[in-house]
């Protein structure tokens, strides 16, 4: 069976998931999601020669993830931070309420209890530093492994020395209990 | 006691710190190179410090890909489903690409002006192979040594042609001589440049420019002298065309 003959069936087969795992992966609309599946078979087939038969799925899934990492690396590239707002629409500028004013001494509080933070994550050695950042931004045991390169049994233990130095070094025994996930 | 999403907030304040001295996000090429395990160590370790600051970016890289569905499936497209994706991507293939658009458009370009200056390389060699008489030579003499400052030598030619002939000195030493002639008003813009030429026993240098080739105005000839790989200007002729 040739790659041209075998290709529908492969689409078959992963177009709704492809779509799914944009949808639940990064957050976009089916709409856009739609979009980027599409995207990803057009390019799957523009270089369709370039993959050997068997290993299909896994080069399909670089290119569907290559796919995701251009549309957001280019929207983070155009115009950091810019969001478009129409002058015209009343709507879009709400009326922001009046904010509670902490007073002087509790602001100052704020921002050198988050600079101790931000000193003591810095300070943590490299492999727990990666390894609790990544925890914190919500990726799972396996994802930090497969990032990092190393076992799960590695990130747990890494996660655990990360804790156990950022407690210390804070005066805070019950910060970041063990078993939080 | 301080919680996870104290800690989370601060990584993240850490984390645009570290954007703004670390830039731009890798890019794909890149990416795919470091998840390939194709870079030497170090390289590894600058895009992972890279990546990590762009947790949105990362995900693209870790999120769990889906197995493929099973016909029986509902995941799997019904044949409804199936010719209404498939169309839309047939549509897509379909469409103009903007590169090739492009080159289209360059290469109809680029044969035209190819056929143009064909045509005016043409001519102007039949022009070069007939014989020209040239009885009019320009001396031209360093500038600043003129005597007149501020009034370049206006050529004059009864031919075709102007014999240009800078006064170099006697003691010369270089091993080759090359010319330039350059805008005076405006000495970046190059208007003709000749080879390096092995400096003759008398140091003569004599340069035919075909009228046609200079417009009136102001120009400079400058003289460099070329000894091993080492270049310097040696002196520089201002000189005036007037109009024909």
């Amino acid at each position: 069976m040739t790659n041209e003959d075998r290709f529908p069936a492969l689409f078959r087969k992963s177009y709704k998931r492809i779509v799914r795992f944009y949808v639940l992966s990064f957050r976009v609309t089916e709409e856009d999601a739609e979009e980027l599946t599409q995207d990803a078979f057009f390019r799957f087939l523009e270089a369709m020669d370039e993959y050997r038969g068997d290993a299909e799925w896994a080069y399909l899934e670089t290119i569907a993830r290559n796919v995701a990492y251009n549309r957001i690396r280019s929207q983070k590239t155009a115009k950091r931070g810019a969001e478009m707002i129409d002058i015209h629409d009343r709507n879009a500028i709400p009326e922001p309420a009046a904010p509670v004013e902490p007073d002087y001494a509790q602001r100052e509080e704020t921002v050198l209890r988050s600079k101790r933070l931000r000193d003591a994550i810095a300070a943590l050695p490299l492999g727990s530093r990666e390894c609790i950042q990544l925890w914190l931004n919500e990726f799972t045991y396996d994802e930090i492994a497969k990032f990092l390169k190393i076992s799960v049994d590695a990130v747990k233990s890494r996660l655990r020395d990360a804790k156990k130095i950022l407690r210390a070094r804070l005066g805070d025994p019950n910060a970041l209990p063990e078993d939080e996930e | 006691m301080t919680t996870k999403s104290e800690f989370a907030t601060a990584n993240r304040e850490l984390n645009a710190e570290n954007r703004a001295s670390l830039g731009e996000p890798p890019t794909a090429e890149e990416v795919l190179a470091y998840s390939r395990g194709e870079l030497a160590p170090d390289a590894q370790a600058r895009i992972r410090e890279r990546l990590m600051v762009y947790p949105d970016l990362l995900r693209t890289l870790t999120a769990p890909f889906p197995a493929p569905a099973e016909t029986d499936h509902p995941d799997y497209l019904s044949d409804h489903e199936f010719t209404r994706h498939w169309k839309a991507l047939q549509k897509r293939r379909q469409r103009p690409r903007r590169g090739p658009q492009f080159s289209h458009a360059f290469g109809a370009i680029a044969a035209t002006l190819a056929v143009v200056l064909g045509v005016l390389l043409w001519r102007a060699e039949a022009k070069l192979k007939k014989p020209q008489a040239v009885w009019e030579q320009q001396d031209l003499y360093p500038d600043g040594r003129r005597g007149v400052e501020g009034a370049p030598k206006a050529l004059t030619a009864n031919g075709e042609s102007y014999l240009l002939v800078p006064a170099l000195g006697s003691d010369l030493t270089a091993e080759k001589l090359r010319g330039e002639i350059v805008d005076a008003a405006n000495p970046s813009r190059t208007v003709w440049s000749s080879e390096a030429v092995p400096r003759t026993s008398d140091s003569s240098f004599v340069i035919l420019v075909p009228r046609d080739s200079l417009k009136a105005g102001t120009y400079r000839l400058v003289v460099y002298a070329i000894t091993g790989e080492r270049q310097e200007p040696l002196s520089s002729y201002t000189f005036r065309v007037p109009a024909r």
